[in-house]
């Protein structure tokens, strides 16, 4: 059977529904709302392009589409009709093979790892045949890894402007407090001792904001889903905050804070408290 | 003024060069960002254009995967190849086909028919074009990926079997004969493509019989446009469905990728903002700093519009000093992005996600002096309102 290229949807009302109730059928919500459908209406199905010889077929229910990334802005005007009726429908009258043919046949394993070795028995047995695992990786996935590295190269960019961002905060802040240190040092506070107050002072301030970015981030989730979900009319999930994100967000944010505040106060923790005192 | 705010930077050097560090890296990703909001439409547009056609023709306005052949495509194209505004038509075609790849595996290849015309949808690299009035053996010319798969010479001979999908049909295998190489536009960096005319092509699927074409395209004639000639055609054949290059970019730009229009709005946002709170902080912990300084040259007789515009003028320089490196930045950037992308299936080679137009580079400068300017609102507020005997005092008390 060839692939069903085309549908051509004409909506009629209930009352002029024939008599004999036609097959059921469910469409998609965007359809539905598309053509202001309803349940119950009889609706006329074609699988030729140019809408020759229509079929009736009865609305019996709307779907949510399984929501496909790769058809991201292009609304999901699907129908899903019985198998027979849709051969019956898209069947050539000069082909008969066609009218007993499909074009794909999905097989649940009882155990999933003997997929490889069905597969190769089914070859065997039913040449021509072409056979693959769903597990295994196609060109949709290829996009998503281009994708995810994509976003992984753009996160690294903010990265480095946050990190120059952080070092410009944290070489202002040591400033600020150039006259604090030459007192600590001249009151007999060792190097040592100031050095380790900085980086406690920088753990707290990158434990501080990584938290606080990863509670913006869960408190935008929602926003960030639904804008996105208003504006292509699917039910993907754009972001996502799990616990290794938001893990990794840590790991990553906090060792950069510690490193700004040394780096900022390195300069000011070399001198001498004396050449501190007298600037 | 610009001297005065240059040396009031440079007594804090390392704040400075932060500074412009910091809004050289937020630059580099606006910058990308704005390649990216248009790169797909403007390289999309650029594809369309470079075989010299400027208008589509099609059987019905679904999307590709559910589009009818258009039946008749020889009475279509003498239909619109008479009509003033068009300068020429040429019927398309895609099918499939298969050959033995040098190691005897089967290896399948796009193939392409093309009705007669003046111009070709392809650019001849090497060689000539298949000739429709050619002696015994019919032509075929291929691209680059699949001469160098198959060690392909110009006169070499070229078995295809059809594998063209739409008419299930086994049909004899077909010996072509190479008359040279060609760049197909919408070439996937992997794609094994060859083309030849119309009449040879029907052969190979097994539909000699058969009228149809996938796609009509065609050239409007020099000094009456694009848009004159898809008025004509709809005029002359209101069953077909004719669209302009601007048309049809114009419906690519509603679905396709608009995921990265998205997430370059996005990210373009979150970048100004970043550079905003960048200079706003720089800007008002430096006039904090400077807060006996500015009143003193108060007090000397400097004007607060002076003062003001001082903190302005450093703002400017931050930000544009930063948005100057923020360039090569960016391009050397959007490099690296690009070749990340690509990696993505069925992407023409000739697209390019990150398309360079002089409108990006106004746009981003425009952008980065607004964000220059706001961030300098709050600190320049906070110098117009010093108060300069209070402030003096409280300097010369503690």
């Amino acid at each position: 059977m060839g692939p069903l290229t085309a549908l051509l949807l004409i909506a009629t009302s209930t009352a002029a529904a024939p008599r004999a109730t036609p097959p059921a059928i469910l469409v998609s919500r965007q359809l539905l709302e598309a053509e202001h459908l309803e349940v119950g209406d009889v609706v006329l199905l074609s699988a030729d392009p140019k809408g020759g010889q229509p079929r009736p077929f009865r609305i019996a229910g709307t779907y949510e589409p399984v929501p496909d990334p790769a058809h991201l802005g292009a609304p999901a005007l699907e129908a899903r009709l019985h198998l027979p009726d849709l051969v019956a429908l898209a069947a050539d009258p000069a082909d008969p093979a066609s009218a007993d043919s499909v074009q794909s046949i999905n097989v649940t394993l009882a155990d999933r790892k003997e997929a490889p070795a069905f597969m190769r028995e089914l070859d065997a047995r039913v040449p021509g045949l072409l056979l693959r695992e769903t597990a295994a990786a196609d060109d949709r996935d290829v996009t998503f890894v281009v994708l995810d590295r994509f976003h992984l190269a753009i996160a690294i960019v903010t990265v480095v402007a946050s990190s120059i961002f952080l070092l410009a905060l944290m070489v202002m802040l040591v400033d600020e407090r150039r006259e604090m240190v030459a007192i600590l040092r001249l009151i007999g506070l060792r190097r040592r001792r100031i050095f380790l107050q900085v980086l406690a002072e920088g753990l707290v301030i990158a434990l501080a904001g990584a938290l606080f970015g990863v509670v913006l981030a869960v408190a935008l989730e929602g926003g960030f889903n639904r804008f996105f979900q208003w504006r292509y009319d699917t039910a993907l999930v754009f972001v996502r905050v799990t616990p290794a994100i938001a893990s990794r967000a840590v790991a990553v944010a906090v060792p950069l804070g510690i490193l700004a505040s040394v780096a900022a106060s390195w300069g000011l923790l070399r001198q001498g408290a004396l050449s501190l005192a007298r600037r | 003024m610009w001297t005065f705010a240059l040396r009031s930077l440079a007594r804090q050097p390392g704040r400075a060069i932060l500074g412009v560090l910091g809004v050289a890296a937020v630059g580099a990703l606006l910058f990308d960002m704005l390649l990216l909001s248009r790169g797909l439409l403007v390289s999309f547009r650029a594809l369309l254009d470079s075989a010299g056609f400027d208008v589509r023709v099609i059987a019905a306005d679904v999307t590709v995967a559910a589009r009818p052949r258009l039946d008749g495509s020889a009475s279509a194209v003498a239909a619109i190849r008479s009509l003033p505004e068009v300068e020429d038509v040429v019927p398309l075609a895609f099918g499939g086909a298969r050959t033995d790849g040098r190691d005897g595996a089967p290896l399948e290849l796009f193939l392409l028919g093309a009705g007669p015309a003046r111009r070709q949808p392809w650019i001849i690299l090497q060689g000539r074009a298949p000739d429709p009035a050619a002696g015994a053996a019919p032509e075929l010319i291929v691209n680059r990926n699949l001469a160098d798969r198959l060690g392909l010479h110009d006169g070499q001979e070229l078995i295809l079997r059809g594998d063209c999908g739409h008419e299930p049909a086994a049909t004899p295998p077909v010996r072509f004969r190479v008359t040279g190489r060609a760049s197909f536009p919408f070439d996937d960096p992997r794609a094994l493509t060859a083309a030849t005319t119309m009449d040879e092509l029907r052969r190979v699927c097994g539909t000699e019989d058969g009228d149809d074409a996938d796609i009509l395209l065609v050239a409007s004639r020099e000094g009456q446009g694009p848009m004159a000639a898809v008025q004509a055609i709809r005029a002359r054949r209101p069953d077909l469905h004719a669209y302009s290059n601007e048309e049809v970019v114009a419906r690519f730009q509603q679905v396709g990728f608009s995921y990265f229009r998205q997430i370059s709005t996005v990210l373009s946002s979150i970048t100004l903002f970043f550079g905003f709170l960048l200079i706003t902080v720089l800007l008002t912990v430096s006039v904090n700093q400077r807060f006996a300084e500015i009143a003193a040259l108060r007090a000397l007789g400097f004007t607060r519009r002076r003062v003001i515009l001082d903190v302005l003028a450093q703002s400017v320089i931050l930000v544009g000093a930063g948005g100057l490196v923020s360039l090569p930045l960016g391009f050397l950037l959007a490099r690296r992005l690009e070749a990340i992308l690509h990696a993505m299936p069925e992407i023409p080679a000739a697209m390019r996600f990150f398309a360079f137009e002089p409108r990006a580079l106004g746009v981003h400068a425009l952008l980065l002096m607004v964000t220059a300017v706001l961030a300098a609102a709050y600190p320049m507020r906070l110098v117009a309102r010093l108060p300069i005997a209070a402030t003096l005092r409280t300097e010369v008390v503690t």
